[in-house]
């Protein structure tokens, strides 16, 4: 072993600096991530390595999917992303449902940079990425104003093409919870809904507070009927009927099935948003709308009309989806695919 | 036993059975619970919300009600396989249906089955797991226990392992979580219909294993003993099995897997009434009964989201557990 050790030891250095080398002659250029961290990155980012579900659709909204050579099995589950980026399919899924990376599949696609998403801390495997000197960039991922952060970050990251589309979408993001707030921010108390968002019926989970979950019900003029702390708590049944929410969305799939369960559950008949028929199924595309997705934007559009049609008259939601998503996914959304999108149902 | 002991084995838990149903996160009023129970049967006219009604009549008396079949059941099965493998040590799901059950559930949300398809999986894949561990004991038309409890152990950790790749490949942002909380364990789930469901199966193990208990006294004492008065112990052991079986598949079929239960009550009825099966069977239905209820209330009480049973039946019964063993000082007999 001490006759190996320093063998190794040249081994790996020799492995890591021919894997750095082929960005680091064209010079440099400075980011600074979610945790405070000044992170250098090569001058030009032309591989991006995304373990981040939901963050995978932001970089195809901003240009930079082509860039994307390692990305994870959860994000290759999104029929909406596969059917906006097939390409998709072909990256290598060199992180598991998790969010745990094959190490040597994440080397072997040579990224240039690895983009994360940041909890407080870092996971084990960071050490050995960076090892090998891909850099680690952390965004903020637990509020609607961390997404305005998550958007800056991954466009800076990518280039200045795709830094000035994620000014405009935060400029867009902003603008509409602007609108909203216009409006349902005078709301007092009692003319704010109480939502229950579910993120799972088959055991039922729900979403607190302390989450974008919380944020985009509040902004539309809501209060969340869960008070509990974060997302996807496990609560009772007799806890939702004291509780007693005038509104439930539903919020993760397969959202349809779950919808039907409740409406025929004799144990819900009493609750006042099934009595009032006020149980929705929440609207998914490339990513989940509720989460820290980039369609947040039309999240809070869409809860502020579900919320209070009266409020929001010349509010169309279908005219601000195609929009949306032919702006910034240059594609023209059918009848069909509109609706499919509203019904979180895979499109056909 | 004297006549007492078998009075208060019934009265106490259906005492414990009228006061879970008075607590709970939504206020009902006692009098209103109780005019509620009473109103099928006797002519009240209701002067409370049809929320408390649904309160009251789907969702607690259900859940208790399960609360109390998962405890007698998980009890009842402790204690006979603890006497037929002759060791304290065992619980219901040493031949591993716990394992095989939590991955038929695991499956089944994965593919998004509903309550009845999860159920219904998870009690399929009980008996299966349960049966293979059968047949890969028997050796020459026979079952030793040694072969049975090794055979556990195979099954048992091949279940595991296709269970932690059902976890693996799940969505994280719903199926994963479901999954890990199911497999915590917990009645929220528990509807009438699921009621229906699961109280066949374990009230016919239930009864299977009252009949056999004088001859699981004799079973105890060994297999040769046992066979040389005269008793069939392969047949005797195939009986308890698939009796055991039932009822285990059938609880953790609707609540998850809850652990401690079944080696607990037991221990603590066996200090109770002593090692006689003829009264130990019984008795450990009545106190596993309470004890669940009891716990259930905790676990859908105490907090605004639902405490995990396995958490709680964990918590109570470890350190209550080494009392017991400090206590007696491991003599179990």
């Amino acid at each position: 072993m001490r006759i190996a050790a320093p063998w190794l030891a040249a081994a790996a250095a020799l492995l890591a600096s021919s894997v750095a080398q082929p960005s680091a002659a064209q010079g440099t250029r400075q980011v600074t991530d979610a945790a405070g961290r000044v992170v250098t990155l090569p001058l030009h980012v032309n591989r991006i390595a995304d373990p981040w579900h939901a963050n995978n659709a932001m970089v195809l909204m901003l240009g930079g999917a082509d860039k994307i050579v390692a990305t994870t099995a959860q994000a290759q589950r999104q029929p909406w992303l596969r059917r906006l980026y097939p390409r998709i399919d072909q990256v290598p899924a060199a992180f598991n449902a998790a969010g745990e990376p094959n190490i040597e599949t994440l080397i072997g696609a040579r990224p240039d940079v690895i983009l994360m998403a940041y909890d407080g801390t870092l996971p084990k495997w960071s050490a050995a990425v960076e090892a090998y000197h891909v850099p680690i960039v952390l965004m903020p991922n637990s509020s609607l104003e961390g997404l305005e952060t998550t958007a800056r970050i991954t466009g800076q990251v990518l280039g200045e093409r795709e830094a000035k589309v994620a000014e405009d979408y935060v400029r867009y993001l902003d603008g509409n919870i602007r609108r909203v707030r216009s409006v349902t921010g005078r709301l007092p108390a009692n003319e704010r809904p109480t939502v229950l968002h579910t993120a799972s019926a088959g055991v039922l989970t729900v979403d607190g507070r302390d989450s974008v979950i919380d944020d985009w019900i509040t902004i539309a003029g809501g209060r969340n009927a869960a008070d509990v702390v974060g997302l996807g708590r496990p609560v009772s049944l007799e806890q939702i009927a004291a509780w007693d929410p005038d509104v439930i969305i539903i919020g993760t799939a397969p959202n349809q099935q779950s919808r039907q369960a409740i409406l025929d559950d004799p144990r819900w008949r009493e609750i006042k948003a099934v009595k009032t028929g006020k149980v929705f199924v929440n609207p998914t595309g490339a990513y989940l709308w509720d989460r820290h997705s980039a369609e947040a934007a039309l999240q809070v559009l869409w809860a502020a009309k579900l919320l209070h049609p009266e409020l929001f008259p010349d509010l169309d939601i279908k005219r601000e989806t195609l929009d949306f998503y032919a702006k910034y996914f240059h594609h023209a959304l059918t009848d069909d695919e509109y609706a499919s999108i509203i019904d979180a149902t895979a499109p056909r | 036993m004297r006549r007492a002991a078998w009075f208060a084995m019934i009265l106490v838990p259906l005492a414990a059975l009228y006061v879970s149903l008075l607590v709970g996160r939504f206020y009902v009023p006692a009098g209103t619970v109780a005019r509620i129970l009473a109103s099928p049967f006797l002519p009240i006219s209701p002067n409370w919300s049809a929320s408390m009604e649904t309160i009251v009549l789907q969702i607690r008396l259900p859940r208790a009600v399960m609360a109390m079949f998962v405890g007698a059941g998980l009890s009842i099965s402790g204690a006979a396989y603890q006497g037929m493998f002759r060791n304290p040590l065992v619980s219901p799901d040493i031949l591993g249906v716990t394992a095989a059950s939590g991955f038929g559930a695991a499956l089944a949300l994965l593919c998004s089955g509903g309550a009845v398809g999860v159920e219904l999986t998870a009690f399929l894949f009980g008996i299966l797991g349960v049966g293979l561990t059968y047949l890969l004991a028997r050796t020459y038309r026979s079952t030793p226990v040694l072969m049975l409890v090794l055979s556990g152990v195979v099954v048992a950790a091949f279940f595991s392992a296709l269970l932690s790749g059902t976890k693996y490949v799940a969505d994280p942002d719903s199926k994963l979580p479901a999954i890990t909380y199911w497999l915590l364990g917990s009645l929220n789930g528990t509807s009438a219909q699921s009621l229906g469901m699961a109280l066949p199966p374990i009230v016919l193990g239930a009864v299977g294993l009252m009949m056999v208990r004088w001859r699981l006294n004799v079973l105890s004492m060994g297999d040769e003993e046992a066979g040389s008065l005269g008793i069939r112990t392969d047949r005797l052991k195939a009986v308890i099995i698939a009796s055991t079986t039932l009822i285990t598949a059938a609880a953790v079929s609707v609540c998850g897997i809850v652990g401690w239960v079944g080696l607990v009550i037991p221990h603590l009825t066996r200090m109770w009434v002593g090692p006689d099966h003829r009264a130990l069977l019984p008795a450990a239905c009545s106190i596993g009964a309470t004890y669940l209820l009891l716990i259930d209330d905790v676990a859908r009480t105490a907090s605004a989201s639902e405490i995990p049973l396995g958490i709680l039946t964990a918590v109570v019964g470890a350190p209550f557990f080494a009392y017991l063993l400090r206590k007696t000082q491991g003599a179990w007999q």
